[in-house]
């Protein structure tokens, strides 16, 4: 990664934002390029083509859905937003029009770069398809559609399997309630929030060691989960 | 009070129906009394049909004075007379002539048709004037019933109006924490004996009227909604009674409506207590988490890559730090400030204070905020001492030229002055800075009112100004602003502060 340096667009209207993250970003071993609004932020994308995307939701001259919605129209990259714990619908808004994953303000500098990694690694995952993917004792078979665990295969129902698959497919990154209720039991069922409730309690009484304190599916609350494999 | 001095009279009026009715009677027939000496007297002069006429004016009177009944009788007595005293033969009941009979049944006719007529276009005029008495009361009690803003003032109204109008003692109760308490009525009257506080009681939980058993009458006053209370009634006059059930009906909507202003009124202090805690919420979830997060950022930044940070990075993170820290460490102080302000626990600590000192002061304390922003002063060279609380008026100070700073480019200048009239030393703080609009200019001491970014952004939570607004006036001062001052632009805070005159010791 020494001779390519990872290019990051960081749109804040902050410039106290700017302040740290661009020194933190630059010794983290990123190319930073910086806009401090909406409308800069939209023209340094096309112009630099980032590799990945730290975007502040409340930005001044537009707001974050809209500049997400926009930049989403001709950018298919990571983009990681920053927001506030009280908001938490535009949080969701923003992940449902295809945001990656989010950090809560005020977060410390080492869970944004995790976060960034995790984001950047997925799309290089994404192009170099791995079909097995592997996470402690578990192994997850996307193309034989088949779990291991611990060298025995663990039986999932159809519907188990699928909630699982979408999960590890987000690769570490958080995936709403709407993203997995529509991708597995469809559109008319966005709201039934409870079915998630119930099958990821099944999957993480088949796959985790111990199933009250999950390791594996993450609980990210009222927003949706995540399937963390390291 | 001319309403119910005139309820008072006609109550008395009504009292006493039957002695006025013998009386009217009476008249009558001493007014056919008269007639006759008349007649008699006139006779000489008169020939029999000219002195009918006499007879007819007592019948006529007697039905205007009296009504109707007096005026049959008039007119009865009257033929009575006319015809034993002055037909032949005289002084007997006989008639001799034909032609006096036909007078005599014309006579009879003339009288009691006149007498009639007469006596019902009285006696309408009377029922409408009561009429109209009963409705004015109640109006008139309406208009004082409504005028009462709090459920006790509209109990003491009902209380007034009901004793004028039924001449009968009268208190209002309305609940209270326990049981009933008197709201409205004679003063001295502070309480019911054991029986009379229970039989409005029951009358309060069931809603029927009690009997007089106690010596009170008591009955619900029944609103539009609900029951709102109770009054008792002692020496109620029988035919008292229809006036007072109106004004009784009227009191319980007045009671109902004061009630449910004055919940109105509670509701609101609430609700714009709840305002201002929601505004307090978004403003720390939006103003705190700036600084927080440029705080936490660049402490974690440095923790991090601290060795591998230029040593001016390095140092611009930490200054940032102290930065976000000291703005931190400001809106802390303004929420505090503006609790106190809210929660009226402000007690200036008054000394004698030279206003030019405390602004030097304020200026100072505005430090590296003003930034390359111009201060130019003029000041009084004499200036009377105002007793006020100096670390208020600074604090006052420093949030108007903290606005002033944040608003205004810089480079520009920001004037302040400090003169006295006769009762007041004044103080002004102008600059140069986009102004306010004209439809704005009431609102800038707004709680939470940011007109628009300033020019340094994120500086403040909006509450600079309403501070200093709560501070000056907690001082008996006054705060003013006018925009623009020159070109379009600028703006002038003005604050007058009273003058009182030190005494020889104050100022040792």
């Amino acid at each position: 990664m020494s001779a390519h340096r990872p290019r990051v667009l960081v749109v804040d209207d902050e410039p106290q934002i700017h302040r740290f993250l661009g020194p933190a970003l630059d010794a983290a071993g990123y190319e930073v390029v910086r806009a401090d609004d909406g409308a800069a932020g939209l023209r340094e994308l096309a112009r630099k083509a980032p590799d990945a995307v730290v975007l502040d939701l409340g930005l001044p001259d537009m707001d974050g859905k809209e500049a997400l919605a926009k930049a989403r129209a001709f950018y298919d990259g990571p983009i990681l937003i920053l927001s506030a714990r009280d908001r938490e619908t535009e949080k969701i808004d923003a992940l449902d029009l295809g945001a990656d994953d989010y950090v809560e303000k005020p977060f410390g500098i080492g869970e944004l770069l995790a976060r960034l990694r995790v984001a950047l690694r997925h799309r290089v995952q994404r192009e170099g398809v791995s079909p097995v993917v592997r996470a402690g004792d578990l192994e997850i078979d996307l193309v034989g559609r088949r779990v291991v665990r611990a060298g025995q295969v663990v039986r999932l129902s159809p519907k188990e399997y699928d909630l699982l698959a979408r999960l590890v497919e987000g690769g570490g990154k958080v995936t709403t309630h709407r993203q997995l209720l529509t991708a597995v039991w469809g559109p008319a069922h966005v709201e039934d929030v409870a079915y998630l409730r119930v099958f990821v309690g099944q999957l993480r009484q088949k796959l985790e060691a111990d199933p009250a304190a999950p390791r594996r599916i993450l609980t990210e609350p009222g927003v949706g989960y995540r399937f963390v494999s390291e | 009070m001319p309403t119910p001095v005139r309820l008072l009279q006609t109550a008395a009026d009504r009292r006493r129906p039957g002695a006025r009715a013998i009386g009217g009677y009476v008249a009558a027939l001493a007014l056919v009394a008269l007639a006759t000496a008349a007649a008699r007297a006139l006779e000489p002069v008169l020939d029999g049909g000219n002195l009918a006429m006499v007879f007819q004016v007592a019948v006529l009177v007697s039905a205007v004075g009296f009504g109707l009944g007096p005026a049959l009788l008039a007119a009865l007595a009257a033929a009575v007379v006319y015809n034993f005293a002055f037909l032949s033969p005289r002084y007997s009941f006989e008639i001799g002539h034909p032609a006096d009979l036909l007078t005599f049944s014309m006579f009879f006719a003339v009288a009691l048709a006149t007498g009639w007529l007469a006596g019902r276009v009285r006696d309408n005029a009377r029922v409408s004037a009561r009429q109209a008495d009963t409705v004015g009361a109640l109006l008139e009690a309406s208009r004082t019933l409504s005028a009462a803003a709090t459920p006790d003032q509209a109990a003491q109204a009902l209380a007034a109006q009901a004793t004028a109008a039924a001449g009968a003692i009268t208190i209002v109760l309305l609940p209270a924490e326990d049981g009933l308490r008197i709201a409205g009525g004679p003063t001295g009257l502070e309480k019911l004996s054991p029986d009379g506080a229970a039989a409005a009681r029951r009358v309060w939980e069931s809603g029927e009227t009690s009997d007089a058993e106690t010596g009170w009458t008591f009955r619900a006053l029944q609103g539009l909604r609900e029951r709102v209370g109770v009054v008792g009634l002692r020496g109620l006059a029988p035919d008292a009674e229809g006036r007072v059930s109106a004004l009784l009906e009227q009191g319980a909507v007045a009671l109902e409506r004061a009630q449910l202003a004055s919940a109105a009124a509670e509701n609101e202090a609430l609700r714009r207590a709840d305002q201002l805690r929601s505004a307090l919420l978004n403003s720390i979830s939006h103003d705190f988490r700036t600084p927080l997060s440029s705080v936490l950022g660049s402490a974690t930044t440095l923790l991090e890559f601290g060795t591998d940070l230029k040593p001016a990075v390095r140092r611009d993170l930490l200054e940032s730090i102290a930065e976000d820290a000291r703005r931190l460490n400001r809106y802390v102080g303004e929420l505090l400030d503006m609790g106190r302000l809210e929660a009226g626990a402000l007690r200036p600590r008054r000394s004698w204070t030279d206003a030019r000192e405390v602004l030097n002061a304020a200026v100072e304390r505005l430090g590296e905020r003003l930034g390359r922003r111009k201060i130019v002063r003029d000041f009084a060279r004499d200036l009377s001492k105002v007793r006020t609380d100096p670390v208020l008026l600074e604090q006052a100070l420093l949030n108007i030229l903290d606005n002033a700073a944040a608003y205004a480019p810089e480079g520009s200048r920001i004037e302040i002055a400090a003169h006295e009239d006769l009762a007041n030393v004044l103080i002004t703080i102008e600059d140069e800075g986009p102004g306010i609009p004209a439809d704005a200019l009431d609102r800038v001491f707004d709680k939470f009112r940011r007109l628009q970014a300033p020019s340094d952004r994120g500086e403040g939570l909006g509450l600079g100004l309403s501070i200093a607004r709560g501070f000056i006036e907690a001082m008996g001062g006054r705060i003013a602003v006018a925009s623009p001052v020159a070109d379009g632009r600028g703006s002038r805070f003005l604050i007058a502060l009273p003058k009182a005159v030190p005494t020889a010791k104050e100022l040792l």
